[in-house]
């Protein structure tokens, strides 16, 4: 566990993960009344993690980034969500995007509550418990 | 962080826009006797700035729809018929306008404050 801190890793990947979804959802909220907006999404923590591996790491996802291997850079990808018509062409549903931010919320809760664990555990096995 | 501080500014902005869309429907409102008023309307548009993406509510616009006759022969502005030339505002339209208007202002609101809450538990993290 100390050599490779995997755990902390994934936590951090976690909740960058709800914190990206929770910028693409309130977007979607933001334009729930403007026509001809469609809704987007980005593809659930689970599956693209499950694509990287348990060796994720920062990425460099924009130019001005330091550190971080560039082209693997996924920050995760976006795509065009189910759509539920409106007359005026926008497809935005207040109540889906709802359940979806309420989902954000608590994956990121967890991988606060991860993170803040492994931190004890960390600092127990130092004795400054 | 940054995606935190852009959902905040989508919302933020979202906020606005709904303000100002509900600030046209009252003007609506108290105008709806006011001879020959147009009900106004205003259009959201998403504008990028500095790659953030943002609502806005653009520009007025006038409702192009007929103004009602309606009969009145002791008006001053009373043509030979008795009828004159009143707004187009349909207070019902009106009304469900406002209530649009104030579910999704009250969803963007709660969208802006999960985010505070989000970023302010992530920034526990670092006490203790």
């Amino acid at each position: 566990m100390f050599y490779d801190l995997n755990v902390f890793k994934t936590a951090h990947a976690m909740a960058t993960h709800a914190g990206q979804r929770q910028a693409v959802i309130a977007r979607n909220m933001a334009n729930a009344d403007t026509p001809g907006y469609q809704p987007r999404d980005i593809e659930a923590f689970k599956s693209a993690f499950e694509m990287t591996g348990p060796q994720t790491q920062m990425m460099a996802t924009r130019q001005g980034h330091l550190n971080g291997g560039g082209q693997a850079g996924h920050s995760w990808a976006e795509f065009a969500a189910d759509p539920s018509g409106d007359p005026n062409g926008n497809g935005v549903s207040l109540e889906e995007e709802m359940l979806k931010a309420v989902d954000v919320k608590r994956q990121h809760d967890r991988a606060l509550a991860i993170y803040k664990s492994s931190m004890n555990i960390l600092r127990t096995s130092l004795g400054r418990g | 962080m940054s995606d935190f501080s852009h959902s905040l500014t989508a919302s933020a902005s979202a906020l606005r826009a709904q303000a100002a869309r509900l600030r046209h429907v009252s003007e609506n409102i108290s105008n709806a006797d006011t001879p020959g008023y147009r009900r106004k309307t205003v259009p959201f548009e998403t504008v990028q700035q500095d790659g953030k993406a943002m609502v806005q509510a653009g520009r007025v616009q006038l409702d192009r729809r007929d103004l009602q006759r309606v009969h009145d022969p002791s008006h001053p502005m009373a043509d030979e018929s008795g009828h004159y030339l009143g707004s187009n505002v349909d207070l019902m339209i009106e009304i469900a306008d406002a209530r649009e208007a104030q579910r999704s202002y009250e969803a963007n609101l709660k969208m802006f404050d999960q985010t505070r809450k989000m970023s302010s538990s992530l920034m526990e993290l670092l006490r203790k």
